[in-house]
């Protein structure tokens, strides 16, 4: 049986003609954090999107744990940040996370959204709406919906981006805590440094392709200089 | 049956904070009443009330619709329908629960347009008022079932605004059918015959199961 947190075996997406992933494998062993990097299309949310079961696949087979990833056993181990915060803004803070929990099944939602607000430094907000929020408090929120369930995996699309640099560094420090307790952790992001400070692991996309794969803490120069010669 | 409530809960505090759907539809029903008034201006009360179940239900279709157009677009709002696609509950729950807050939101801008129409067109309906509530319940129960689904169809095309009505419509017909044929026997003749009752059970019972089970493949890419 397979237990990897997520396997990927000649896995394609395509939107009409134009193809966003290529045949990609992949295997991330449980409790990595692998940090997922390229340049623009390369097909990192692309990827993101369909290990969340958020789309399905073109071609190839995808396993989170071992199952669909759109079967509901594996959509209740999957946390989720994307682009978007998936927030509404005619709720406050704490109705957000309140609904989430009850969507997840999750029991006392309403203790876990406060524990969860307090730990994303959001308990003074609480009572206000998303939409009165600033976009790095609407973000940290996001981030805290995803884990409302307290998901094996979680899948970070550009996490950092609208955070000033305290909760970059607070968001960073989740990250790693959350990675030593052993949580699968997928991370796209733009910010090298960011991703070489978090993540155990990185895989390299361009075109759709895996370009690049490392078991290793990835450098963040050796990086830049991947993605810039394969940007290119 | 928690996620049908929270999402029913999560509908009605979002539309009593913005009243937006609300008000958008009670204000082009109560203008669709205005309207006829203007029209039938000199005719007697009987004309009125052979007229007024088809004149009823065109405002309360075109309202529907219009509040139903609106249902979904909060879920695009921060890809929030990304969020319920994500949840692991049975998707059907969800459809249930958006399709209850539009029942419930549509079945107030009914009530009052009922009332106006009423009020306008100097009718008294208080003796079959209940018999009334039950059969717009039952015509609200097969639109909005097929309408949040195809709503959540809609949402996701180019022309949204265009597309739920074109899908929706044609498939009301059972449902209207036997809705203003069961209005018309009430407040024409003040009895209820069983055959367009019999007509609106089946079309609410087949719609309400077809779209809780295909609600699952509507909400995937």
């Amino acid at each position: 049986m397979n237990t990897a947190a997520i396997s990927a075996r000649g896995l394609e997406k395509r939107f009409g003609r134009s193809a966003a992933l290529r045949g990609i494998d992949l295997e991330v062993p449980s409790g990595s954090c692998l940090a997922v990097l390229g340049p623009n299309g390369a097909g990192k949310s692309t990827l993101l999107r369909l290990v969340a079961g958020l789309a399905r696949p073109t071609a190839g087979t995808l396993q989170v744990a071992g199952l669909a990833p759109t079967s509901r056993r594996a959509r209740a181990r999957i946390g989720y940040v994307g682009h978007a915060t998936l927030l509404y803004p005619m709720l406050t803070a704490f109705e957000n996370l309140l609904f989430a929990g009850r969507l997840y099944g999750v029991e006392e939602p309403a203790a876990r959204a406060h524990v969860l607000l307090e730990e994303e430094g959001l308990a003074a907000v609480a009572t206000r709406s998303v939409g009165e929020l600033s976009s790095g408090m609407a973000q940290r929120l996001s981030i805290a919906r995803s884990l409302v369930h307290d998901p094996s995996l979680l899948l970070l699309d550009e996490p950092f981006s609208g955070l000033d640099p305290g909760s970059a560094d607070r968001l960073a420090r989740r990250i790693i805590n959350l990675r030593d307790e052993r949580h699968t952790l997928l991370l796209v992001s733009h910010d090298l440094g960011r991703a070489a400070e978090v993540a155990n692991a990185a895989l390299v996309l361009a075109g759709g392709r895996v370009e690049l794969t490392s078991s290793e803490p990835p450098d963040a120069r050796q990086l830049a200089e991947k993605i810039a010669e394969v940007g290119a | 049956m928690n996620v049908l409530l929270a999402v029913l809960w999560k509908d009605l505090v979002t539309e009593w904070r913005g009243r937006d759907r609300a008000v958008a539809t009670l204000l082009f029903s109560l203008l669709v009443v205005v309207i006829f008034h203007f029209s039938l201006d000199d005719g007697g009360p009987e004309r009125i009330r052979e007229l007024a179940p088809g004149l009823l239900w065109i405002a309360y279709v075109f309202a529907a619709v219009l509040g139903l157009n609106r249902a979904f677009s909060l879920e695009l709002e921060n890809d929030a329908m990304a969020g319920l696609a994500l949840a692991p509950s049975d998707r059907g729950f969800v459809f249930l629960g958006k399709a209850a807050a539009n029942f419930l939101i549509l079945g107030v801008v009914q009530a009052l347009t009922a009332l106006v129409f009423a009020l306008v067109f100097d009718q008294s309906w208080w003796r079959v008022a209940p018999a009334l509530a039950g059969v717009v319940a039952l015509g609200s129960l097969g639109i909005c079932s097929m309408g949040t689904l195809l709503s959540a169809v809609a949402v996701r095309t180019r022309f949204r605004e265009v597309m739920l009505p074109l899908l929706l419509l044609p498939l009301l017909i059972p449902v209207l059918s036997g809705a203003v044929q069961a209005t018309q026997d009430l407040l024409v003749e003040g009895t209820l015959r069983f055959a367009p009752l019999q007509l609106l059970l089946v079309a609410d019972g087949v719609y309400l199961i077809a779209s809780y089970l295909l609600f699952d493949y509507v909400l995937d890419e």
